[in-house]
């Protein structure tokens, strides 16, 4: 029906509904408002269910066996982007794409001029991930075992709902391939060959550190419970859960 | 009547002092056979993104080339970023900038990275003079 024929009827009123009718519609709402309202609590990810008491998990609440964490020595970065060219030559990111970036924050400081800290950005392999929930193809999952967001290239339709959930900015889309790429913590590239991500290994400053949270003998889960140090993680408000962390250690 | 016309000699004088000093507090010209090149080093190797100003340290901070030429640092440019030992490392154990980055005579090596290391980002903004998302390769 057009609007303009609809303008040139008579306003009904709603004397007219029977009270079922009304009923039946009052329901329908409760219905569609309790999709969303169940939606945002409940996730529909296969993820398993990871809240966790702070910021950094305590033991019993590590959701993956390997728990693959990076934590990240923000202040000590130098913005020499060998992690970039690494990633590049590594996981064939084309000149456009980036799977990781530096960002960076100045602030004045009191003798004037700036001081810079970079700040470097991945995919943080949310316990919760965004992503994950809005891909209409499932061609973006968690791995099971490891808790690594991992690309189903071949079930991307390239939509790009992902990139626009995603509250870390870490996703592109690969023009040649009509896909949308993303890091993976280098899983088939260097991982499947027991090497560590390209960019902690290309770090001249020991930036990255890469392992499993899990493993209470391995930096990362020093760096992360080393006291007089503080850990921090991007966005937290989102409530996604992200496993890249940043420290003073 | 008199202490009125003193008063303005007295205003007069001090102005005068004032304007003085204003004209010898006003700096030398940068000569760069003096302080050096004027225009910020970039070293590319062994690490992308490192500056080195000889402004700042023989035009403002006093410093003579003899300081750090040729003992420290060749007098030819880009000699040093041609040495494998140009390292964090080798300043760390007072070679290079690291004679007097020892946290006493200027801050340590090992802090205030970002000073120098401006990264590829900081070059790029340097260079264009855009604050254009740094990493474009």
């Amino acid at each position: 029906m057009k609007i303009q024929e609809l303008m040139k009827l008579k306003n009904e009123g709603t004397s007219g509904l029977s009270s079922r009718e009304r009923r039946q519609f009052i329901k329908m709402g409760f219905i569609v408002t309790g999709v969303y309202f169940g939606g945002r609590i409940l996730s529909l990810t296969s993820a398993v269910e990871a809240a966790s008491s702070g910021t950094v998990p305590q033991e019993g609440e590590y959701s993956y066996s390997p728990h693959y964490t990076m934590v990240i020595r923000e202040q000590l970065c130098i913005d020499c982007e060998r992690c970039v060219e690494a990633c590049h030559s590594v996981n064939d990111v084309p000149g456009h794409g980036r799977r990781t970036k530096i960002l960076e924050k100045r602030r004045p400081i009191e003798y004037g001029g700036f001081e810079t800290v970079f700040m470097p950005i991945l995919c943080n392999h949310c316990n919760r991930p965004p992503c994950v929930r809005v891909c209409p193809t499932t061609a973006t999952y968690k791995d099971e075992k490891t808790g690594i967001v991992v690309m189903n290239h071949d079930r991307c339709i390239g939509c790009k709902t992902c990139m626009t959930a995603c509250p870390y900015n870490a996703r592109y889309f690969k023009e040649e391939e009509r896909y949308v790429d993303k890091c993976n913590f280098c899983r088939d590239t260097r991982l499947a060959q027991g090497e560590l991500p390209a960019c902690v290994t290309a770090c001249p400053a020991d930036v990255r550190i890469f392992g499993d949270l899990t493993d209470k003998k391995s930096r990362v889960y020093k760096l992360l419970h080393t006291p007089d140090t503080y850990v921090w993680v991007l966005r937290p408000e989102t409530g996604a859960l992200p496993n890249v962390y940043y420290t003073t250690a | 009547m008199k202490k009125s016309l003193m008063l303005t000699l007295l205003c007069v004088v001090m102005t005068a002092v004032y304007l003085v000093a204003a004209e010898n507090e006003q700096k030398v010209e940068y000569d760069e056979d003096l302080y050096g090149p004027e225009s910020l080093i970039i070293w590319e190797k062994p690490v992308k993104g490192v500056i080195f100003s000889h402004k700042r340290h023989t035009y403002e901070a006093g410093l003579d080339c003899s300081d750090c030429h040729d003992d420290l640092f060749e007098m030819m440019a880009g000699a040093a970023e041609e040495e494998d030992n140009f390292t964090m490392e080798a300043m760390y154990d007072g070679e290079y900038c690291g004679a007097c980055h020892d946290g006493g005579f200027a801050f340590a090596a090992d802090t205030r990275c970002t000073a120098c290391h401006i990264g590829v980002r900081g070059v790029n903004r340097l260079e264009n003079g855009s604050e254009e998302e740094g990493g474009s390769h």
